[in-house]
């Protein structure tokens, strides 16, 4: 769907990305992660056409970009912009007359999205009427207009409540099942946990990881394990005499606990139930995998300290 | 250039419905009449009083001029060749304030001199132009047609009438309709600079609002840019337009209501042959309008386009709203040169600088309005389309320049803009 190879933008002496490939398939959710100024913003602008690389390709569907593959590309810039004076039906007719849209499928697709958002009387209202949350959603709206191929969104959650995000996730899982593709760039670490499929972690203009998320946290386990258990704590912590390690706990109530573990030498999964079983009632057992935010911050830690 | 279009109508539709849009269309040619009126109503109330002597060998004007007196102007005749220098330098002619020269030639070249002491008043001019043309308009309706005088005027050429100073006759000074062309060229500048600074806000506010972003993800720069440019444009030109006709009606109302012409066939009384009227006489008779106004369009757009490109690269490269103003201050100052170009174009229309003025784009519009109504001399039309023509090639340039600034500098956010950064951004393709 959408390849680039080795792309490099520098201002002035400072490269903002250096030597950055990357490819994204067909119906899938790419999570585009990196500490502030790492250059996800440029990368995405770059995508956008808004700015030149200095060098590098990016292929669209096997062509390489051009102008006219930006109307089948939907972006939802980190900054909000809308002409605060127009109505919601005026600045989607606009924005979708850009992407080349005719006025009966601009008015057919926002019918449509308005419906889905529960906003449809929103539509004769001035953007400077509607709250900021309420303004995010028709910018989003008219980001997806056009029904684009391609979907490009810079810190999408911001702005939202939490019944808004599960709103905006849930159609982006649906848009996803639809065969469309969506870039998103996000410090929300969960919200990579939960819907992106594969990540990429930008580091000071270079790319320092990149697969799929649950490849990643795998690859970047530690050997922990969560109990869910019932009873007393201290014949838990008996139970795991020298065998295994009590790293955290976590109270639930009176008698039930959340305890994370570690293994000692060659104890298994199987020999710390082996263990507990009898001592406490065990409700639940897991690996425990770094979540994204983990990755991510030791990951950073990681570069820095080689530099 | 659809994408452009598309950008062009929304600014266009957001500029016609703001209310400075209709108060400036309504408030602007109430003002402009407001002040033609009191012009022609109470301008004239401390005139000159002056003794004019008429030079006509030929007795072409058969020591006629008008009907009804006027007050101000004492008219003698002489009927022998008098020299200017005679004229500047003898004491017998000392009582005289100008000496006009009507020689036989008048009826086909229809030139005639006016030789002041001091410089008439605006008013003056106006009633010496007028009576002695009409008191001509007579003598060609009698010798040369069959046509009432009235039926004349209809079809008769405009007289050029030079006024020059005594002292100095062959520094030819620019006349009453040289400061309507001022007039248009002013207006060309206020509307250039007020829209101008509606490119300039308009882009910064973009910037600021961070619409740019998601413009720029589906048009190009320079197309954006243009868009800007032509939809403001657009909406300058339709106020420009609503000026004309304002101001085109009110003017018409003031001929029928206050400044009645008495040449009118209708207002004519029989046998009564001359009355003036000031108002008319320059306003409907001297200026060409329709002239006037073609030019003006034309040079108007290339004017508008050769400095709205610099507006919004400014908009553009500026940090913040706030920002652009100290790079607006040269702006201002090469607009109020080209004002100040106009005026002088006016005091000396032949001189070699007008002529360059003429031909330098920052200030050819004010310019060529003042020469094109103070008239160019024979051969020396061509100028105009030269001057057009580099006005033209001026605004395609300065686009190509403009744009580069546009692109590079739209999505720089809270610096401070320096001098390096324009050069920067120059050379950045």
């Amino acid at each position: 769907m959408l390849e680039i190879h080795e792309l490099t933008k520098r201002y002035q002496r400072k490269a903002a990305i250096d030597q950055i490939s990357f490819s994204l398939k067909k119906g899938e959710i790419f999570g585009l992660l990196g500490p502030n100024g790492a250059g996800k913003t440029t990368l995405i602008r770059i995508i956008n056409k808004i700015i030149d690389p200095d060098s590098g390709t990016i292929r669209f569907n096997g062509d390489l970009l051009q102008q006219k593959h930006l109307a089948h590309i939907g972006y939802l810039p980190e900054e909000r912009g809308l002409y605060k004076q127009m109505t919601v039906e005026a600045h989607a007719h606009f924005l979708g007359a850009l992407r080349g849209m005719s006025k009966t499928e601009i008015n057919t697709s926002l019918n449509y999205w308005l419906n889905k958002f529960n906003c449809a009387d929103w539509r004769k209202r001035r953007i400077q009427e509607l709250s900021k949350g309420m303004a995010q959603k028709i910018q989003f709206i008219c980001a997806i207009l056009h029904e684009p191929d391609l979907l490009i969104l810079d810190e999408p959650f911001s702005g939202f409540d939490p019944v808004n995000v599960e709103l905006i996730k849930a159609e982006l899982q649906e848009m996803k099942l639809k065969g469309k593709t969506i870039l998103i760039s996000t410090h929300n670490m969960r919200s990579v946990e939960e819907i992106c499929d594969r990540v990429m972690l930008i580091y000071q203009s270079k790319k320092v990881l990149e697969g799929r998320v649950t490849e990643i946290r795998e690859s970047q386990k530690t050997g922990e394990y969560a109990v869910r258990f019932r009873g007393n704590m201290i014949a838990f912590v008996n139970a795991l005499w020298i065998d295994f390690e009590l790293i955290d706990k976590e109270i639930l109530s009176d008698d039930r606990f959340v305890a994370r573990v570690k293994m000692r030498g060659d104890n298994s999964f199987e020999d710390l139930l082996k263990a507990l079983i009898g001592q406490v009632k065990i409700e639940a057992a897991w690996e425990v995998l770094p979540s994204m935010n983990e990755v991510f911050i030791s990951t950073v830690t990681t570069e820095n300290d080689e530099e | 250039m659809r994408n452009s279009w598309i950008i062009a109508m929304r600014e266009l539709k957001e500029r016609l419905g703001s209310r400075s849009f209709i108060l400036m269309a309504l408030l602007g040619p109430l003002i402009v009449l407001t002040f033609t009126y009191l012009i022609f109503q109470f301008g004239g109330k401390e005139q000159q009083k002056w003794h004019v002597l008429i030079v006509d060998p030929a007795n072409v004007m058969e020591q006629k001029i008008m009907v009804k007196e006027d007050p101000n102007i004492q008219y003698s005749f002489a009927n022998n060749y008098i020299e200017i220098e005679q004229f500047a330098k003898e004491k017998r002619f000392e009582p005289y304030d100008a000496m006009v020269e009507v020689n036989e030639k008048i009826l086909s070249n229809k030139t005639c001199f006016l030789f002041y002491r001091e410089k008439p008043s605006f008013n003056m001019s106006i009633n010496i132009r007028y009576q002695v043309e009409r008191r001509l308009e007579e003598v060609l309706a009698r010798e040369f047609t069959k046509l009432s005088v009235s039926d004349f005027r209809k079809i008769k050429q405009p007289l050029n009438f030079a006024f020059r100073n005594v002292y100095d006759p062959k520094n030819v000074t620019g006349d009453l309709a040289g400061w309507v062309g001022l007039f248009f060229g002013a207006v060309i500048f206020v509307f250039i600079f007020l829209f101008g600074m509606t490119i300039l806000r308009s882009v910064s506010r973009e910037k600021t609002n961070r619409v740019v972003e998601i413009l720029l993800a589906t048009v190009k720069p320079r197309a954006l840019m243009l868009g800007k440019i032509l939809g403001i444009g657009l909406s300058a030109f339709i106020q420009v337009f609503l000026w004309v006709l304002i101001i085109g009606f009110g003017l018409y109302l003031m001929r029928e209501t206050i400044f009645v012409d008495m040449y009118d066939a209708s207002n004519q009384i029989e046998g009564q042959v001359s009355d003036y009227n000031q108002f008319v006489e320059l306003v409907f008779d001297r200026v060409q309008f329709g002239v006037m106004l073609f030019y003006f369009s034309l040079f108007f757009s290339a004017g508008y386009l050769f400095y709205g490109a610099f507006f919004a690269a400014l908009g553009a490269i500026s940090g913040s709203e706030s920002d652009g103003q100290q790079f607006l201050i040269p702006l201002i100052l090469i607009l109020c040169f080209a004002l100040y170009a106009g005026y002088y174009a006016l005091e000396n229309p032949e001189s070699p600088w007008t002529t360059l003025l003429l031909y330098f784009p920052f200030t050819a519009p004010v310019v060529a309005m003042v020469k094109l109504s103070a008239g160019f001399t024979d051969g020396d039309a061509y100028q105009l389309f030269v001057a057009l023509f580099l006005l033209l090639a001026g605004a395609i340039l300065v686009t190509q320049l403009a744009a580069r600034l546009f692109k590079n500098g739209l999505l720089q956010f809270g610096h401070t803009l320096r001098l390096k950064n324009i050069i920067h951004w120059l050379k950045v393709r």
